[in-house]
């Protein structure tokens, strides 16, 4: 990111020339293909940073369009009028958007073809209406003679107007990519499941991306509307669509100025081959593949080794703020009763019922497919319980969302560990710590804070690695990774963990680093666990309280000893090695 | 002296950066049962997912009766002889027993699993059913009969005894040792200390990617799986 | 009772040819996971081809197979040079494939021009059915389309190959380790898919719009039958054919055509919001 500001003075101080050295025609040109490159920014948000892929963007620069046109005509000239209007022509398809993402991704993990064939749906269907309700729209014909914004000539000084909203689209992205939005952004894109499970509603940040875009695309559409006089069905179809999507790659989906390049591009090389080479189109959708395939980021790929050398790495410091930790209720209090889950014709689990209202440790045991994990996901949400309930507190929680569950302070430390691959020690680190102390002020100043309080001073001396904070996740060992998440998972200070195997995979220095880690943060802070664990070592190591689960029902419980001393138990793992 | 008809050679593995099982060496000789046992999570299953195909090497190099089968798929390893039960998903769920007997033989002949379904009649009895409708255990009978009756030289059973009945596991031992008399070579991932004892001719102990022990079966064998596994 | 009747042919024939248009977005998603975006562009090359045929004076029986074949080998080509790099990346595969469309349109424009074409019906004139009078072509396609339908499913369910495509489908690696050449299998399978688009569209031809943007509106409403019925299976492509184009044709009758694409697109959203599986979930 910080590469792109030594771009930033270079390309608008050629853009600034174009008038004086191209003339009033290129600069017109000019004007329409920085409007693309605008909604092209919106569509690199949503695609290059949270992963969700928009196929039908243009609806809501035609829709921007035909918003902005509507009022140009009929304010008259009046800003007073006209302004807020305007700010209601982009404020309408952001929220449009924002409510179709919510919809769509409130069930939906991961961000496959539904969510982008859902988007060019919605744009065709923009598109037929546009076409029909000519008394509106004007139909086929589209609305014409929008004056311009006033005191503008779309061949002269509106250009201005362009290259500035460029410049506050551009500076307003970078500024809102660098604040703790955007890492959180390059989390969605990264794992969602483990934030969810940190208390993140994922949907909603997905939301909240898909609706920065289309507010962005609709910008662009009310200038688009001033510029060109008249507003055409076609600015809200998915050729359009298309066209954006082939701009926002070429040109690189991961740099904010990279769409604009792009659609500068390709829109001047267009303007030029369309009518002399037959096969200009064909080779575009060529080209287009051929980045999908072999240069994922673009043009702004290749340029970004370059710009590199030429920016300075200026990392901007993050506050050291004291929070303190919550005085959540250390008291677990969880029941199941008679829970069963059914997966197609397998029962995972048979009526399991069993109550953990004592603070500690607690480890659950029993051979593979006894319905341990699946216990913890039905609990988090990840399993649909079809008979029986599971109470917190005192509450039905069954069937919440993972991230409404892990809000109850349930945390939970999956078995592989889940990381965000290409984010910092430090961005994991903050990003556990945002989970409850994020406010939408703080969330949106680039200049990031970091929580200093006892559980941090902790977490440092019990996991020494962690100081090394600008190390990126991916290159940490598998103990290392382990250890990460469990820091994330207890660092809001919850009332119960869920820890899935937390030792699998390590070595005996570091399942010995772990346990003591799992005592401490019981010993000092109160954090009870409930651990799913094979290696007896570490069951002898931290249980206050055993349960035995056996073909998805409770076997027995009770101390280790009395686990040990228990026939059921004995005649289960019968012949095993433990 | 003729080649080893597995060998493994200081081979390395894991999933994307991450490194599951380090330096592995071990060979199996026709007519032989070889057990890998270890804690859940130490790499067994990835061992398997390796000598399958199913995982690429990182590093090492692998060769069945000499010829190095790195390059090779799966079903490229199956028509040499390579039969394999996975861990996890030993069934085709939604098709049925017969079908899941049989799909993979060109004459669809239930023939070869006569002498198996005496073993295990459960199976026969239920030929017309689904497999997704069995209990785990049976499913990893089913997985075991296929594997059994499929023909190739090198079996590999990733533990097949999970969920299986006493009984069962006995009968399960003694149709791997008559496979191994036969001459075939045999690997089994397997946590079941009386299916070890019972068929197998040597054991070998991972922990944390790397193998700790070596043994043959023997009265002393048990004692010593257990002192590894620190039970 | 001739009303009756005629609405009730004309909701079957909506319900059966949407069937067949969404056949081949289905066996591709279906058993492969692809959710191919040029679906639309090669049911558009089926139907070129029925144009083609018929413009150079050649029987249009002959364009049953030229279509398949067309529109196979560009499947062919496509899985061979793009797809077979990507199964596990569905997200590049989405790109890819709409690139693709893209291209195939562009191509279209290229070969025949922007101006619509239309097929001639091979078999003019009506049957009378029960009093009422109704198209022969369509009723010919009707019986032709459930007849391959029932072949289609007594092969999937009973051949040898059904069976090891079912296998493939059901746990990839596993059929791997038993010896099935999943990838030579994912090829045909594609292949297949492909060559159904193409002949959907040649079937079709008569009595569609022809033109270089016909495909995107096949791609969404075959996108939405499989959204309702559940991915991948040919009960699932019955029972979301059913549901999409009943819904479309009432909706259509009431509202009109406006009001019959709001219907399908909503119905589509709340079963992604509600029932993400679909009516008939595979897994």
């Amino acid at each position: 990111m910080r590469a792109a500001d030594a771009l930033l003075l270079p390309v608008f101080a050629l853009l600034a020339l174009v008038p004086f050295s191209f003339g009033d025609f290129t600069a017109y040109q000019l004007s329409l293909f920085i409007l693309y490159g605008i909604v092209g920014q919106g569509i690199a948000l949503c695609w290059g940073r949270v992963g969700i892929l928009p196929l039908g963007q243009a609806m809501f620069f035609g829709l921007g369009a035909y918003l902005g046109g509507g009022a140009l005509i009929w304010a008259e000239g009046n800003w007073a009028l006209l302004l807020p209007c305007l700010v209601l022509a982009i404020l309408l398809p952001a929220l449009l958007a924002g409510l179709v993402a919510l919809v769509v991704f409130r069930r939906q993990t991961g961000s496959g073809p539904f969510f982008s064939l859902i988007t060019l749906a919605l744009s065709m269907l923009t598109y037929q209406i546009a076409l029909t309700a000519s008394d509106l729209t004007g139909g086929f014909n589209g609305l014409t003679g929008i004056p311009p914004l006033p005191g503008t000539d779309p061949w002269g000084n509106l250009y201005w107007v362009i290259l500035g909203t460029l410049l506050v689209t551009t500076l307003g992205t970078t500024w809102v990519l660098r604040a703790p939005i955007g890492t959180l952004w390059s989390a969605v894109a990264q794992n969602e499941a483990r934030l969810s499970f940190l208390g993140y509603n994922v949907a909603g940040l997905k939301a909240l991306a898909f609706a920065g875009s289309a507010a962005l695309a609709a910008l662009a559409g009310a200038l688009y509307a001033s510029q060109q006089g008249i507003v055409s069905p076609q600015t809200l179809g998915y050729v359009l669509s298309g066209e954006l999507l082939i701009w926002t790659a070429v040109g690189g989906r991961q740099t904010v100025l990279g769409p604009v390049v792009g659609a500068i591009l390709i829109g001047f090389l267009s303007s030029e081959l369309r009518d002399g080479f037959a096969l200009w189109e064909v080779l575009l959708a060529a080209i287009f593949i051929g980045v999908v395939l072999l240069m994922p980021q673009g043009l702004g790929g290749l340029a970004k080794p370059l710009l590199d050398k030429l920016s300075r790495n200026r990392e901007t410091p993050a506050r050291d703020v004291i929070i303190p930790l919550s005085d959540a209720p250390s008291q677990p209090d969880l029941s199941f009763s008679d829970v069963e889950v059914t997966m197609g014709s397998v029962h995972i689990l048979r009526g399991l019922s069993f109550d953990m209202k004592d603070p500690g440790l607690h480890c659950v045991i029993g051979p593979n497919g006894a319905g341990k994990t699946s216990s913890f996901n039905a609990l988090s949400g990840l399993l649909p319980v079809s008979r029986g309930a599971i109470h917190w507190n005192g509450r039905d929680v069954t069937g919440r969302l993972p991230h409404q569950v892990a809000r109850l302070g349930i945390a939970r430390k999956l078995q592989v560990p889940m990381i965000f691959h290409d984010l910092s020690v430090a961005d994991h680190l903050n990003i556990a710590n945002w989970a409850q102390n994020l406010t939408v002020r703080d969330a949106l100043r680039p200049v990031g804070f970091r929580r200093r309080n006892e559980m941090m001073d902790e977490l440092f001396t019990l996991f020494p690695f962690l100081r090394d904070e600008q190390k990126t996740a991916g290159a940490l060992s598998l103990g290392h990774r382990q250890m990460l998440e469990f820091a994330m998972s207890v660092m809001n200070k919850p009332t119960l963990v869920l820890l899935d195997e937390p030792c699998a995979g390590l070595s005996k220095l570091e399942t010995t680093e772990m346990t003591s880690a799992i005592a401490r943060m019981r010993e000092r802070f109160g954090i009870s666990a409930l651990i799913v664990e094979h290696d007896f070592s570490v069951v002898e190591t931290l249980s206050d309280h055993i349960y035995v689960l056996h073909q998805g029902q409770l076997l027995a419980e009770g101390t280790l000893d009395q686990i040990r001393a228990n026939a059921d138990v004995q005649a289960v793992y019968a012949g095993g090695s433990k | 002296m003729s080649e080893p008809l597995l060998k493994l050679d200081r081979i390395s593995t894991g999933y994307g950066d991450l490194t599951v099982l380090r330096d592995i060496f071990l060979t199996v000789a026709a007519g032989e049962v070889l057990c890998i046992t270890g804690r859940n999570g130490v790499g067994k299953t990835t061992l398997m997912r390796l000598i399958s195909g199913v995982l690429p090497p990182q590093s090492g190099s692998i060769a069945m009766n000499g010829q190095d089968i790195a390059p090779l798929e799966p079903h490229a390893r199956q028509h040499i002889g390579l039969s394999y039960a996975p861990q996890d998903s030993v069934t085709f769920a939604p098709l049925t027993l017969r079908e899941n007997l049989t799909l993979h033989h060109k004459d669809h002949s239930l023939d070869r699993y006569q002498g198996l379904f005496r073993r295990f009649p459960r199976i026969e009895e239920r030929l017309g059913q689904v497999a997704g409708t069995l209990s785990g255990g049976e499913r990893k009978i089913l997985a075991f009969c296929r594997v059994m009756a499929e023909g190739g030289s090198l079996l590999c059973l990733d533990e097949p005894t999970e969920g299986v009945q006493p009984e069962n596991i006995s009968h399960m031992a003694e149709e791997i040792r008559a496979a191994a008399e036969a001459g075939r070579g045999i690997v089994v991932v397997e946590q079941n200390l009386s299916l070890i004892e019972q068929a197998a001719d040597r054991v070998i102990v991972i922990d944390h990617g790397e193998i700790v022990h070596q043994t043959r079966n023997g009265p002393d064998m048990r004692a010593e799986i257990l002192e590894k596994l620190k039970v | 009772m001739q009303e009756a009747i005629v609405f009730s042919l004309n909701v079957s024939y909506g319900i059966i040819s949407l069937a067949l248009l969404v056949l081949g977005l289905a066996i591709i998603f279906g058993l492969l996971g692809v959710l191919n975006m040029a679906h639309g562009e090669l049911v558009a090359i089926g139907a070129y081809t029925a144009w083609a045929v018929q413009s150079a004076g050649l029987p249009l029986l002959l364009a049953l197979p030229v279509a398949a074949v067309a529109a196979g080998a560009i499947g062919w080509l496509m899985e061979i040079t793009i797809i077979r790099h990507l199964y596990r990346r569905p997200f590049d595969t989405l790109l890819a494939t709409w690139g693709i469309s893209i291209l195939l349109r562009e191509a279209i424009k290229l070969c025949f021009g922007l101006e619509y074409k239309s097929v001639i019906e091979p078999v003019g004139g009506s049957i009378t059915i029960l009093g009422a009078d109704y198209p022969t072509y369509r009723i010919w396609l009707m019986v032709a389309v459930v007849l391959g339908f029932v072949g289609l499913f007594l092969w999937y369910r009973r051949s040898h190959a059904g069976t090891r495509v079912r296998a493939m489908v059901a746990n990839p690696m596993l059929a791997s380790a038993v010896g099935i050449e999943t990838a030579k299998l994912a090829r045909r399978a594609f292949v297949l898919g492909a060559a159904s688009a193409g002949l959907a569209g040649c079937l079709m031809a008569p009595l569609i719009r022809i033109d270089p943007y016909m495909g995107v509106d096949y791609l969404l409403s075959s996108f939405f039958v499989l959204v309702v019925g559940g991915l991948g299976s040919l009960q699932g492509v019955f029972i979301g054919s059913g549901v999409i184009g009943g819904a479309e044709t009432a909706a259509s009758t009431i509202l009109g055509g406006t009001g019959g694409y709001v219907t399908v697109l909503v119905i589509s959203i709340l079963f992604l919001w509600l029932k993400p599986g679909g009516l008939y979930a595979r897994r």
